[in-house]
C-alpha cells in the first residue's frame, strides 16, 4: 500500500517535470532543424541533421554576442556596487551604535520592500533623463542597484547582527576603526551572504526586462531579454534561428544555477521568508 | 569599543549612498508621480498645467482600465486558486520520496531562474498556430488547432498558465523548505496514534506550514499586482486589448501616446490598488494564520 502511494507520487512528480523540461527539449531540438517545415512536420522528433549554423547566424547576424555580453556587464557591475553599498548600509545599521536613527533608517530600508516600482517606471524615466544617463549603460545599472539595495540589505543585516560583539571588542583593542571592522572582520565574516546577495541580483538584474526595454534606445546598448524580443520579432518567420537565440539565453543562466543551486535556493527561501 | 564604532563621519559615509538612491528611486518617483498625476503635462514641452482630479477621474471611468484591472484580478485568481493548490500538493509530495527529491527539487526551480522575456518568446513558440507544440499534440490527438495568443478567449488564459509555469517552483521550494523543518517526531507520534497519510497532512503538515503558505500566497498577489513583462513579450496587450494588465495600460499611455499627466495618475493608481491589496489580505487573512513554534 505505502508502495503504492510512493510510486504515485513519482508518477504525479515525473509528469510535473516533464511539463517543466519539454519546452526545452523543444527548443532545444528546433534550434537545430532546417526550417519551420521540419519544426512543424516533427515537432517531438529529432533533427534530421544538426544545423549548428542557426548558432552560428543567432550570436553574429542578430547580434546575440553584444547584447550577450551588454548583459553580463551590466548585471556584474550593479551586483558589485549593490553587495558594496547594502554591506555598508547593513553594517552601519547593526554594529555602529547610533540605535535611534538606525532603527528609523532601517525602516526606509523595509518601504523600499513594500513600493512596486514597475509602477513608478515614468517618474524614473524622467529623473534618468534629468541626470543625463537615459540612453546609457548607466540608465539600468542606477536602477538595478537601487531596486536591489532593500532586499540585499535585509539579508546582509541579519547575518551582520548574528556576529558576535567580542570579536569586535578585540579589534578595538588591537586598534581597528570602524573601517576597519568593517572591510577587515565583518565582510569576511559574513562571506556567505555576500555570496547569496551578489547570485540573487546578478540574475535579478541579467534578466530583467521591462526597465532594459524602455530606458536604452541605442540598438547597440540592449540587453539579451530586450535583444531577443527584438529578435523575435524581426525574424518571425525563422522559427529555427530564434531557438538558437533562446538557447543563447537560457545556456548561461542554466549552467550557473546547476552550479550554485543550493546559495540560490536558500537565498531565495531567506529573503521571501523575511521580506 | 563605544569608541571606534561611533564615529559619526564614517556612519554617514556608510549611509549616504545606499539611503540616496533609496531616495531617488523610491521616495522622489511615488511624491512626482502623485504631483504630475494632477497634471496635463505631456511629457516633453514646457508647459505644465494643474488640471485638479480630472486625470485619476478620467482613468477610474474608463471601461478599458477596468477591464484591464480585472486582468490583474484573473491573475491573482488563478495564482490562488490554482497555482498555490498545485504547489502545495507537488511539495507534499516531493517532502513525501526520497528517492529523486534532489533532482525534483532543482528541476522544478528552473523556470524561476529564467527571464520572463525569454520564458514568454519559448512559451510563444509553443502557443504558435502553426509550428507550435501544443497545437501539433492537439492535432495529434484529433483536435482542431487554436489560435492560442491570437484570440481574445484564450489569450489571457494562456499566458495565466504561462505564469504559472514559471514561477509555481518558487513557491513549491519555499513550501517543501517549511514542510522539511516540521520535526519528524511530531509526524511518527501521529502514525503510532494510527493516523492515516491524509490525516496527518490535514492534522499536522497543513496548519504547521499555514505560515508560509500565507506568505506564498502575499507574494503571488504582489507578483500578480506588477504583472507586465510576460504580456509586453507574448501579446502587447492584444488581441484588441483583451490581455491588457494595469502596467501595460499605463505603459501605453505615457509611452506611446504622450499622456505623461495622466500615466502618472495611472500610475499612483496602481500603488494604491497593490497597497490596498495586500493590506487587506494581511489584516483578513494573514493575521489568522500565526506563527506556530515547535
Amino acid at each position: 500500500m505505502n508502495a503504492l502511494k510512493k510510486s504515485g507520487n513519482h508518477i504525479f512528480l515525473m509528469a510535473y517535470l516533464l511539463i517543466i523540461l519539454f519546452p526545452f527539449l523543444f527548443v532545444v531540438f528546433s534550434s537545430l532543424k532546417l526550417n519551420n517545415a521540419e519544426i512543424a512536420l516533427s515537432p517531438f522528433g529529432l533533427p534530421k541533421e544538426f544545423h549548428w549554423g542557426n548558432y552560428v547566424d543567432a550570436w553574429v547576424n542578430a547580434k546575440i554576442n553584444v547584447y550577450f555580453f551588454n548583459s553580463l556587464y551590466i548585471s556584474v557591475v550593479s551586483s558589485c556596487l549593490t553587495i558594496i553599498i547594502s554591506s555598508m548600509i547593513g553594517f552601519a545599521l547593526t554594529r555602529m551604535k547610533y540605535n535611534k536613527i538606525s532603527a528609523i533608517l532601517y525602516s526606509v530600508v523595509l518601504l523600499g520592500m513594500l513600493i512596486p516600482n514597475t509602477s513608478l517606471m515614468l517618474p524614473i524615466y524622467l529623473l534618468l533623463q534629468k541626470i543625463g544617463v537615459l540612453n546609457t549603460h548607466l540608465a539600468l545599472i542606477i536602477p538595478y542597484v537601487a531596486n536591489a539595495i532593500p532586499l540585499s540589505t535585509i539579508i546582509i543585516a541579519a547575518f551582520m547582527r548574528s556576529l558576535p560583539a567580542e570579536i569586535e571588542e578585540a579589534s578595538v583593542i588591537d586598534g581597528l576603526t570602524a573601517k576597519g571592522i568593517f572591510a577587515r572582520i565583518a565582510l569576511p565574516l559574513v562571506g556567505p551572504a555576500l555570496v547569496t546577495v551578489f547570485i540573487m541580483s546578478f540574475l535579478g538584474n541579467w534578466n530583467e526586462f521591462l526597465l532594459a526595454n524602455y530606458f536604452l534606445s541605442d540598438d547597440n546598448l540592449r540587453t539579451l531579454p530586450v535583444g531577443m524580443v527584438q529578435f523575435r520579432d524581426a525574424k518571425l518567420s525563422n522559427y529555427a534561428q530564434m531557438s538558437a537565440g533562446i538557447v543563447f539565453c537560457v545556456v548561461p543562466v542554466m549552467l550557473i544555477y546547476s552550479v550554485l543551486q543550493k546559495q540560490i535556493i536558500e537565498g531565495v527561501t531567506a529573503g521571501s521568508v523575511k521580506g | 569599543m563605544n569608541k571606534a564604532l561611533r564615529n559619526p563621519m564614517t556612519y554617514i559615509l556608510f549611509v549616504i549612498p545606499g539611503m540616496l538612491l533609496l531616495f531617488m528611486f523610491f521616495v522622489y518617483p511615488l511624491i512626482s508621480s502623485l504631483y504630475y498625476g494632477f497634471t496635463n503635462w505631456n511629457g516633453i514641452s514646457d508647459h505644465v498645467k494643474l488640471v485638479g482630479f480630472r486625470n485619476f477621474s478620467k482613468a477610474l471611468s474608463d471601461p478599458a482600465f477596468w477591464s484591464s484591472v480585472k486582468n490583474n484580478g484573473y491573475f491573482i485568481l488563478f495564482s490562488v486558486f490554482i497555482q498555490v493548490p498545485i504547489t502545495i500538493v507537488a511539495s507534499l509530495m516531493i517532502a513525501n520520496v526520497k528517492k529523486l527529491q534532489g533532482l525534483y527539487k532543482t528541476a522544478i526551480f528552473m523556470p524561476t531562474v529564467m527571464s520572463t522575456a525569454v520564458i514568454g518568446i519559448l512559451w510563444g513558440f509553443i502557443y504558435n498556430y502553426d509550428v507550435g507544440l501544443l497545437n501539433k499534440i492537439i492535432v495529434f490527438f484529433g483536435g482542431q488547432p487554436v489560435d492560442w495568443l491570437g484570440s481574445p478567449k484564450t489569450a489571457m488564459l494562456s499566458i495565466l498558465i504561462t505564469n504559472c509555469w514559471q514561477w509555481a517552483g518558487f513557491y513549491i521550494v519555499m513550501i517543501l523548505a517549511a514542510i522539511l523543518t516540521i520535526p519528524k517526531e511530531l509526524d511518527e507520534a501521529a502514525m503510532i496514534d494510527g493516523a492515516t497519510g491524509l490525516q496527518r497532512v490535514r492534522r499536522i503538515t497543513m496548519p504547521l506550514i499555514m505560515p508560509v503558505i500565507s506568505v506564498v500566497i502575499m507574494l503571488s498577489i504582489a507578483g500578480s499586482m506588477k504583472a507586465a513583462d510576460i504580456i509586453i513579450v507574448m501579446t502587447k496587450g492584444g488581441p484588441a486589448s483583451s490581455t491588457d494588465v494595469m502596467a501595460t495600460y499605463m505603459i501605453k499611455y505615457a509611452i506611446t501616446n504622450f499622456k505623461y499627466g495622466y500615466g502618472n495618475a495611472l500610475s499612483f493608481i496602481i500603488f494604491i490598488f497593490t497597497m490596498v491589496v495586500t493590506v487587506l489580505y494581511q489584516v483578513l487573512i494573514a493575521k489568522r494564520a500565526e506563527r506556530i513554534d515547535y
